[in-house]
């Protein structure tokens, strides 16, 4: 009996069309996409010769196509985007879904120069979005990275470094954004628009690396433009794919719509797609180039509201012009190991690659008013290198405890000097200059936050009726590390 | 390939593709035939081809089905070509079923809604229960290991190394409770994944293994008890809720996932169908002539039976329901892509099955399937909890 197969045996031998993908009436399509897919071009060719179909790409940046207008309403027949679940998001859960098929995926990740990545590996052998916004904020690393506004690249970037930062091992929660986790990474990057890796290699004089698709690099490295290709680090605590769906907005279009997904999905086109574009395969059965072999590591999970989204772009555009004054208890009852705690919090916040996220960064302003019975001194750095960082450890290195603890009234000289957040640390109780309520009716409205840290004996029941006067906290130290509770109240 | 796709997606599709094929319309096509004829001598072709009729279908996973080469061209033989457009199950009862003639969703919460439907209208209903999958939880060997160290799973008795696992579901997401991550598990090996113990699914709102899976989570959290009016239903899905969407945005083909050699990374643990594991192992099995023994799957120990039904809804689906259900090579060939052919007696699955995975020399699972109906609440409040854990 003759079959399917047979019959299209013999139409592939006559040439006369494709198997998979049958030629129906010639029509043209028009294409709302991502700016990257314009890499597409060469194959878009053979898609029209084989299924009757013209793809005529719109290329924008990520943001005019993620964001578009409900299905149809934009005119375009198709959409082609970077990310199902970003487009999914922005279009809000709920309504009206559109036709969407996968056809290829690529993780977001950091290309290096190899110096650049022989020093990062320095730190840490298989290096984590921590350690790479650690050296970024550290000044050793001067990296490109797109802007999260206009490119999904740029925000699956965020996405990734933002679950890290929160490190609950689940998707990112709007309330795990924190703005002093990401203002590392931004302040040491170098913005660039949709293209990363081609900015970058237009400035590569100046730069160490760039955050972009594997694909983007890959196909960067391979075309020789580099004086050496960048190395790649996928980040141990996790990557981000994009899955490049194809979306139907005119159901209209439902025939050429699946005429044009057969043949992408075609494991021979897949392997096509690999070799031009260098994303890897959607089919799992299709064989992965030896480029493409390489194991991205864990996947990291996508947050399930467009809330946590806006959040982040939020906390990305606040302002990295922070002033953190450290207020830090010297009395006698410090000395020894609770002093020891204080400068190794310095000591890990100024950077040996044990900072991470919420180490000091450049731009930002820091100040340390060390006290006892009354303010004993004061030191003020504006960082912008490792010099900087060095003063400021060497601010909590005296070992000049003094007798008594005048708490609020070096409090009130932190105050003084304008600061985005005060940071107290303390192990006793107020006994001498002004009163806790003398501060509070002195302050400004509102008045920046203090975070109160908590060590030992301290009274605790003032200093939450403070720090929550002002918007802030209360942490307790005394059973867990000071690193971490210091870490906690940075704010921004 | 595809499991429980949150969106619609829609295959490779042949060249036959109006309602009702006819030779007058495609002049090329009669060249060919012609072209094929003349083949007979040494290609073997005595019939003409029969009058092909297209069949529109909606599915989820069982598409892994009809996608099937061997598949399509017993159906061919048979002048029947199936259009697919794939969709989550829930989709395809929620969904508008005008211009289909037959669907397959994956469970039978959504092939019970649609007989409903029908009858109430009066309309052609016919459901096929040719075979069936249980719901599993997919995973690697070196993740399995470690659930067996956390003391959750064990390894069920037979070949060395295993490839079955048993998993007590209660302690599983008791892990996922207590905020552990596959690296805190510890074990001879560490995992390097600071990602939360938890197992991901397809979105809860379309798909019949996240729904099924969202109800034996219950299950197991409720002490081995379904819930038993609609207040304990909302309270239990609030109470899993947590441990159920930590994962965030739902992939939408956990099985795809899996498979993919980045699986280890992107979807170490992942709700899908016995048949998606079974098929790629007798693939693998074919092309290289062993298991894939590093990928593993996991059996709740109290297993939801996972009985999808053709339901024809026009004579032409009624045609396509009896050829899967009695054609002795389209049995055989569920058999080859993983599914548990039911036998004449309509309740058995074990012979054909296991004489087929001996035949393959593939181990045979022990799933703990037992009386369905006593382990997922009534249609009615588990929808209720789909809709109050995916808020859908």
């Amino acid at each position: 009996m003759l079959t399917r197969w047979a019959l299209c045996a013999l139409l592939v031998a006559s040439a006369l069309v494709g198997c998979t993908a049958d030629t129906g009436d010639p029509v043209r399509l028009t294409v709302l996409a991502d700016r990257e897919l314009g890499d597409l071009g060469p194959l878009l060719a053979d898609l029209r010769r084989d299924t009757g179909v013209d793809l005529v790409l719109d290329l924008r940046d990520s943001r005019d196509v993620g964001t578009g207008p409900a299905p149809g309403a934009s005119g375009h027949d198709l959409a082609w985007v970077g990310s199902e679940a970003l487009f999914r998001l922005r279009a809000g859960r709920g309504g009206p879904v559109p036709l969407s098929t996968s056809t290829m995926v690529s993780p977001v990740v950091v290309g290096l120069r190899p110096a650049a990545a022989r020093r990062l590996r320095a730190v840490s052998a298989r290096p984590s979005w921590a350690d790479v916004a650690d050296r970024v904020a550290a000044g050793e690393l001067r990296l490109a990275v797109p802007d999260p506004h206009r490119s999904d690249v740029g925000l699956t970037a965020l996405l990734g470094l933002a679950t890290a930062a929160a490190g609950t091992g689940q998707a990112l929660r709007a309330e795990d954004v924190t703005c002093d986790r990401l203002a590392g990474l931004r302040s040491g990057q170098e913005p660039t628009g949709p293209d990363p890796a081609a900015e970058f290699a237009a400035r590569a004089d100046r730069l160490d690396g760039v955050v972009d698709h594997e694909s983007a690099l890959l196909t960067l490295n391979a075309s020789g433009s580099l004086d050496e290709p960048l190395e790649l680090v996928y980040p141990r605590d996790g990557v981000v794919l994009s899955d490049f769906p194809l979306l139907l907005l005119d159901p209209g279009e439902r025939a050429a719509y699946d005429r044009v997904v057969a043949w992408l999905l075609d494991p021979a086109h897949q392997q096509r797609i690999m070799a031009t574009t260098a994303r890897r395969p959607v089919d799992p059965a299709v064989p992965r180039e030896q480029r493409l072999s390489t194991d991205v590591g864990t996947g990291m999970f996508l947050p399930e509201s467009a809330d946590v989204l806006d959040r982040l772009l939020a906390a990305w555009d606040e302002p990295t012009t922070a002033h953190v004054v450290f207020v830090l208890d010297f009395s006698l009852s410090m000395a020894g190991e609770r002093a020891a705690g204080l400068r190794s919090v310095f000591g890990a916040l100024s950077g040996t690659g044990t900072g991470g996220f919420a180490r000091f960064h450049p731009g930002e302003t820091l100040t340390v008013v060390r006290f006892a019975g009354q303010p004993l001194d004061e030191r003020t750095v504006t960082v912008r290198g490792q010099p900087d960082l060095d003063r400021l450890a060497a601010a909590v290195a005296p070992d000049d405890f003094g007798r008594n603890t005048a708490i609020w009234s070096a409090v009130r000289q932190a105050y003084a000097r304008n600061p985005t957040s005060v940071v107290l640390v303390t192990d006793g109780e107020n006994n001498a200059g002004i009163s806790a309520d003398d501060l509070l009716a002195g302050l400004p409205r509102p008045a920046p936050p203090l975070f109160a840290v908590r060590i030992g004996a301290a009274d605790p029941v003032e200093l939450r009726r403070v720090a929550e006067a002002t918007g802030g906290a209360l942490v307790d130290a005394t059973g867990g590390s000071l690193v971490d509770a210091v870490r906690g109240v940075r704010g921004c | 390939m595809a499991e429980e796709p949150t969106l619609l997606v829609v295959r490779p599709r042949s060249v036959l593709r109006r309602k009702r094929f006819t030779w007058v319309l495609v002049p090329a096509v009669l060249v060919a035939v012609v072209g094929a004829i003349t083949l007979s001598t040494n290609g073997g072709v005595t019939a003409p081809i029969p009058d092909v009729v297209v069949v529109e279908a909606k599915m989820a996973s069982k598409e892994d089905f009809f996608n099937d080469a061997v598949v399509r061209r017993v159906l061919m033989e048979n002048g029947i070509q199936v259009h697919l457009t794939a969709t989550g199950s829930r989709e395809v009862a929620t969904g508008d079923l005008g211009g289909y003639d037959f669907v397959f969703p994956s469970g039978q919460p959504a092939a019970l809604l649609i007989k409903q439907q029908r009858k109430a209208e009066r309309r052609f209903v016919k459901p096929h229960k040719p075979f069936f999958s249980p719901v599993v939880l997919g995973t690697y060997r070196a993740y399995a290991d470690a659930l067996v160290e956390a003391g959750v799973a064990t390894p069920q008795p037979g070949v060395e190394p295993p490839m079955y696992y048993n998993v007590n579901l209660a302690g599983f997401l008791g892990l996922t409770r207590a905020g552990k991550t596959w690296q805190g598990l510890g074990g001879d090996a560490p995992l390097g994944n600071g990602n939360r113990v938890l197992a991901q699914t397809s979105d809860v709102c379309y798909s019949n293994s996240a729904g099924t899976y969202m109800g034996m989570a219950a299950f197991a959290v409720n002490d081995r008890r379904p819930p038993a009016d609609e207040a304990e239903a909302v309270a239990l899905a609030e109470e899993i809720r947590p441990l159920l969407t930590a994962q965030g945005f739902p992939g939408d083909d956990m099985a795809q996932a899996y498979l993919a050699p980045e699986g280890r990374g992107l979807a170490p643990v992942s709700v899908f169908y016995e048949h998606q594991f079974l098929a790629h192992q007798v693939r693998t099995k074919d092309l290289h002539g062993g298991p894939d023994s590093d990928r593993v799957l996991l059996y709740p120990e109290d297993q939801v039976q996972a009985v999808p039904e053709l339901i024809a809804l026009t004579p032409n689906g009624e045609r396509v329901g009896e050829l899967v259900t009695n054609d002795p090579r389209l049995r055989r060939r569920a058999l080859e892509l993983g599914f548990r052919v039911f036998e004449t007696d309509d309740v058995s699955t074990s012979g054909e099955f296991g004489a087929f995975l001996r035949e393959k020399r593939l181990p045979m699972p022990v799933s703990g399937i037992g009386d369905t109906e006593t382990f997922l609440p009534p249609l009615d409040l588990l929808e209720k909890m789909i809709k109050t854990v995916g808020r859908c």
